[in-house]
């Protein structure tokens, strides 16, 4: 078999060893063992090969399109967040341009008090190594990229850490904006999330580009949430269209502790989400929710892991995908029922929702199953508005195309619904709007 | 033959219950006979084992071709084990026997053959078999078909009902052209193992218009120790023509591996419908690697009722590539892993024209710390109009160890097409089963009774002969599932 | 003359006592009726007389004619001949109830013993005409969407042709309108009335069903107990007074 790369297209593209030493020069002020991990995960991801064809965990994904050549690490950048199309209460914000903190909002006195922790990466590698340490990209990657997770921490630059100690609530979200600005530039958001015992809390991640040129982004973000904790997470990705992205999720639920999460995946050429939930004690339940807009030439290629390893645990996932034009998008979702795990419920649902006539929707649900005692199902679906559907709104004198977008947004409320925060409900619907 | 599920009067279960002489003792394919061989291309591969086959066979040079071409391609491919399972690397192909033969021409009449031969038929019950229910036999002892009959009503209608040597060599004309067509030799490495070494197998034509109204049936057994079977079937139903076939394999336990690796061709042309019905129960040490597609024309059905009790590994996916405008597929499957066991099958759709429409059901049962798994292929790629898949898959897992996956892979383009996949894993019912004892049953024959129940409705699409052996060969298999 | 003694019978739920010393002795031909409100363990007694794993038995014995069935398997006691009519019976797919009964009585013969298929078919047949139901349902799954009175009809069609000694009816009456109820009573009256003259324990929670089938026994359950016992007009003084009364009478006995 041909590989598509040219001979000039290495394995590392423009992260090279010297761009990797120019990059820890830039972390004198990080602690020794920070910089060590950044060191291992450099050697990693050059010693690993980019995706083959033959990869499983790439069926179907356009791999020669994976470019790692023409970015440079971003340069710290004062752009003030100027993002007013995602508006909505916050109780604290950070924003990070070009993996720098360019603005934060001080958290309530009450909440500081009650030691509620709203900061920097740079920050708690030097005030919380312990917590670091036991949560900074600490679980597997099991979903394909583990040379592009190796390259996010080892060019990682700062990023969100958020601790909600044991019994605090925090209403209202917790906002994390990532912004990237300049062509060729290299970015790399990092939230990190820690609810302990019986904590309550809502974090968002809002990626978006400062300008129309093409970035490389390589995030990732880590949500564990303790005995009984119940933590309800967001992101919205909104990169520019030309952009290249990685995203990766890992999210782990303790003793009767609740994750919510929802992915909506709007901008990017290429965007590839890979989300793990680790269901690790009984009670624990981990609800995965996505909506894609995918247009133009966008592919979205979202691969999720549900593992149950303990009884007693739920997940429950639903990814939904709207396509037009000619973009793809791949779901690929497994469920993983460890030996002894009995009564887990699980249900897995990829629902494809086609707009146009040249859109491809790939879906690989999967399940593998080694309990007998358990309820797993899985569906998916790719069909059309429903002609019916649609012909009842136009007898009510709506036009075609305005029929077919309300039926559009009906099919993405029932996952915007599960929301329990309406501004942020509402904030989401607003920022779909801006694709139509 | 009426379809049991066309029945539904108690005068239906009452046949089933009352005929349990028909279908197969699975205890009877438990033993061997001592067989002399006439010809035998002695153990592994080679391209002399290639040249020795097609000499035996007296085949026409293109043929050894072929299969030259196709050894290189086995030779060059690698494992599937990127995805398949790594007991792959357990088969060693140069331990295998790649032929043996009788050397004798098929028999017509019972009389003519072979005593010792007749004795291991008498066994297996195929002569009953063949005089209650099938139109025609072709009972493949080991490499060459010893014994072949087709009724005259069969023949009458000009059906050509041959082994695969026989078909190539009398009549190339029809059988070239789609041989070797519908499933290329470099599908896959196995595809390309048998293109090397087929031997066996039925080739089938039924001309314009012609419905046999009676499957044409097969059994294929393995009879020598590392011997592996390639057998080549093609079925070829012209315009407006109807035929159903059946296959079903019991074969002696060995202890050490066996390999079968077989081709399935069919080519269902306008408006034509194939049913090919498999019961397949290979010993539990037998690497079951077959290849199965239909090509479906305009209008023409086709329809894969495939059943998966025995082997240590089957990998098995038959598929339909719906060619013209309304062509139809269906895939219908049941399998049943007990220990040891792999049970690796599903079902591929291609739809390659507008108001194709295919159907995939799919039922596993995982028993002790045996493993099932689905894999599926839906695609309906771009421009087609109004294609529709709908695909079920459900497993049920006996103990609690047992093991389930599930791999579907569906593409659709564009905005005139639907498809809808479902799946479901569970377990069996402690109520029902508390229920089914509290009428005096065992806890054993409530659970047999609990398994037939959730695939008696594939099961009834099976003639009414494989249905009882089904069901018995499930009480076999529950038989010590529980406690 | 067969015989079903329940003797200080104590029946937990995990590591809940529900039944609490519990004594009943039901002979052949006769009709027991155990009435009580909700909650108070007479559907416990029922299951773990059939050998429910739900339940552990805490304490006292089942004598059926004289030998426990305590350590025999569900289906060793079915066999025996103890009868449960349950009160949600299971649905069970893809099992036809012809088949399913078939098997039922196959497994009550010896070794090597078959059934005779046309007999079989006939007595089936005849049952089912008694109970009105449609000869049409011997191909149907077992219970599978079945409404709530075809499902109770299904039950007594089982124990027609199973010929129990003991019939545990467990609310057999619930989810049964009136014409319904009338045919189930008929069809349990006429084995009643039969050569097989089957004992039977009737749970209900209404005096209803016993104007159908006339008990010969009439006890009140509480607590996990029997409270009160009586003849057929102790159903109607509880029809009339509430079950408050038998409440307040048995706190006042036990204070």
């Amino acid at each position: 078999m041909s590989t598509a790369s040219p001979a000039t297209q290495s394995q590392n593209g423009s992260f090279t060893a010297e761009v990797f030493a120019a990059h820890l020069a830039t972390q004198a002020a990080a602690p020794a063992w920070w910089l060590e991990r950044k060191r291992a995960a450099y050697a990693q991801f050059a010693a690993l090969p980019m995706p083959a064809r033959t990869n499983e965990g790439w069926r179907f994904s356009n791999i020669g399109t994976l470019s790692l050549d023409g970015v440079a690490v971003a340069t710290p950048s004062n752009l003030k967040s100027q993002i007013s199309d995602f508006k909505f209460k916050a109780v604290a914000e950070l924003t990070f341009a070009n993996n720098t903190l360019s603005s934060r909002t001080a958290l309530p006195a009450d909440l500081a008090a009650k030691g509620v922790i709203v900061t920097t990466l740079a920050e708690a590698a030097v005030k919380h190594a312990d917590l670091l340490k036991a949560h900074f990209m600490a679980q597997p990657q099991k979903l394909g990229s583990e040379k592009f997770a190796a390259l996010h921490i080892a060019f990682v630059g700062d990023g969100a850490f958020i601790y909600v100690p044991k019994g605090v609530t925090v209403t209202d979200p917790i906002v994390v904006t990532h912004l990237a600005s300049g062509a060729g530039t290299a970015v790399f958001p990092h939230t990190l999330v820690v609810a302990e015992e019986n904590s309550r809390a809502t974090v968002v991640d809002y990626f978006v580009s400062a300008d129309a040129s093409a970035h490389f982004a390589c995030g990732a973000n880590d949500l564990y949430a303790g005995h009984g904790a119940q933590l309800t997470y967001v992101a919205a990705q909104n990169w520019s269209p030309t952009t290249l992205s990685f995203q990766f999720n890992s999210t782990v639920v303790r003793r009767d502790a609740r994750v919510q999460s929802l992915n909506l995946h709007l901008g990017a050429r290429q965007a590839r989400h890979e989300s793990l939930s680790q269901l690790q004690a009984p009670g624990a339940f981990s609800e995965m929710l996505a909506l894609t807009v995918a247009m133009g030439a966008q592919e979205f290629d979202q691969r999720t892991l549900q593992i149950h390893q303990a009884p007693n645990t739920k997940s429950d996932l639903l990814y939904k995908n709207a396509l037009r034009d000619t973009a793809r998008t791949i779901f690929s979702g497994l469920i993983v029922v460890d030996p002894d795990a009995q009564k887990t419920d699980a249900y897995q649902s990829n629902r494809n929702l086609m707009l146009s006539d040249d859109a491809e929707a790939n879906s690989l649900p999967g399940l593998e199953i080694q309990a007998n005692d358990v309820r797993c199902t899985h569906g998916a679906t790719s069909s059309r508005i429903d002609p019916e559907q649609e012909f009842y709104l136009q007898s009510r004198g709506i036009a075609k195309a305005a029929a077919d977008e309300l039926l559009t947004f009906g099919f993405f409320e029932e996952v915007l619904n599960r929301l329990e925060n309406e501004p942020l409900h509402d904030a989401l619907r607003e920022l779909i709007k801006t694709k139509f | 033959m009426k379809l049991p599920s066309e029945t539904l009067s108690p005068a239906a279960d009452e046949t089933v219950m009352e005929n349990p002489t028909v279908g197969i003792d699975q205890t009877k394919g438990d033993f061997q006979y001592k067989v002399d061989y006439a010809f035998d291309a002695g153990t592994g591969l080679t391209e002399d084992t290639v040249r020795y086959i097609s000499s035996v066979k007296k085949e026409a040079p293109w043929i050894l071709e072929f299969r030259l071409n196709a050894l290189k391609k086995f030779f060059s491919m690698p494992m599937p084990t990127h995805w398949a399972t790594k007991d792959l690397e357990n088969i060693d192909f140069q331990k295998i026997r790649y032929y043996l033969s009788q050397g004798q021409k098929p028999k017509r009449t019972w009389d003519e053959v072979p005593d010792d031969i007749k004795k291991t038929f008498e066994r297996l019950g195929i002569p009953e078999q063949e005089r209650k229910f099938l139109a025609g036999v072709e009972a493949q002892f080991d490499s060459e078909a010893a014994y072949s009959n087709i009724k005259d009503i069969v023949a009458k209608q000009g059906v050509i009902f041959v082994n695969s040597t026989e078909g190539l060599r009398e009549h190339p004309e029809l059988f070239r052209k789609f041989f070797g067509k519908v499933i290329p030799t470099g599908d896959n490495k196995f595809s390309a193992l048998n293109s090397a070494v087929f031997s066996g197998g039925s080739f089938i034509y039924v001309p314009k218009g012609v419905k046999v109204t009676q499957p044409l049936q097969a059994y294929f057994r393995i009879n020598a120790e590392n011997f592996g079977q390639f057998e080549r079937t093609l079925i070829i139903a012209d315009e407006g023509a109807e035929v159903v076939y059946m296959e079903g394999c019991t074969a002696p336990k060995f202890s050490t591996s066996t390999l079968h690796s077989a081709v399935v061709e069919l080519v269902a042309l306008k408006g034509a419908k194939i049913q090919y019905i498999t019961v397949q129960n290979w010993a539990n040490n037998v690497f079951n690697l077959v290849t199965k597609r239909g090509i479906a024309h305009e209008d023409a059905e086709i329809k894969w009722i495939d059943c998966n009790i025995g082997s240590r590994l089957t990998m098995k996916y038959p598929g339909v590539v719906l060619k013209g405008e309304r062509a139809r597929g269906e895939v219908i499957s049941i399998a049943l892993a007990n220990d040891g066991q792999h049970q690796d099958t599903g079902a591929k759709m291609i739809h390659a024209a507008n108001n194709t429409t295919s159907n995939i059901v799919a039922k596993s049962i995982s028993v002790g710390q045996g493993r099932s798994t689905y894999r599926g292929v839906v695609h309906i790629p771009k421009h087609l109009k109004g294609c529709k898949n709908n695909t079920e898959c459900d497993a049920l897992l006996i103990n609690t160890n047992s093991r389930t996956d599930t791999y579907p892979a569906i593409t659709v383009r564009g905005d005139q097409n639907a498809t809808q996949h479902e799946a479901s894993v569970s377990k069996v019912n402690e109520e029902m089963i508390f229920y089914m004892q509290q009428r005096g049953l065992t806890e054993g024959q409530a659970m047999s009774l609990a398994v037939n129940g959730f695939i008696n409705d594939l099961a009834r699409q099976f003639p009414m002969e494989y249905s009882v052996e089904l069901k018995r060969l499930i009480d076999l298999e529950m038989e010590g599932s529980v406690g | 003359m067969a015989s079903l003694e329940i003797q200080n019978l104590q029946i937990s739920i995990g590591d809940k006592p529900i039944v609490k010393g519990l004594s009943l002795t039901i002979r052949s031909g006769e009709v027991h009726a155990i009435m009580g409100p909700n909650g108070t363990g007479k559907s416990t007694l029922a299951k773990a007389i059939a050998g429910h794993p739900d339940y552990t038995i805490t304490g006292g014995d089942v004598l059926l004619d004289g030998k426990s069935v305590l350590e025999m398997e569900t289906d060793e006691r079915a066999r025996a001949g103890l009868f449960l009519a349950f009160q949600y019976p299971s649905e069970i797919p893809g099992v036809t109830i012809a088949n399913f009964l078939r098997a039922a009585l196959q497994a009550r013969l010896a070794e090597g013993e078959e059934i005779d298929a046309s007999a079989y078919y006939k007595r089936l047949y005849a049952k089912m005409d008694l109970l009105k139901i449609d000869r049409k349902f011997t191909s149907r799954a077992v219970n599978d969407g079945f409404s709530g009175g075809e499902k109770k009809r299904c039950e007594i069609l089982q124990m027609a042709m199973l010929e129990p000694k003991f019939a545990l009816m467990d609310e057999t009456d619930s989810g049964l309108d009136i014409d319904a109820l009338r045919i189930v009573a008929e069809g349990v009256n006429a084995q009643r009335g039969s050569a097989i003259s089957p004992g039977i324990l009737l749970i209900t929670h209404y005096q209803r069903l016993l104007d159908y089938i006339i008990p010969d026994h009439v006890h009140v359950m509480w607590d996990g107990r029997i409270v009160k016992s009586g003849d057929k007009s102790l159903a109607l003084e509880l029809e009339a007074k509430g079950y408050d009364w038998v409440k307040q009478e048995f706190a006042a006995a036990s204070a």
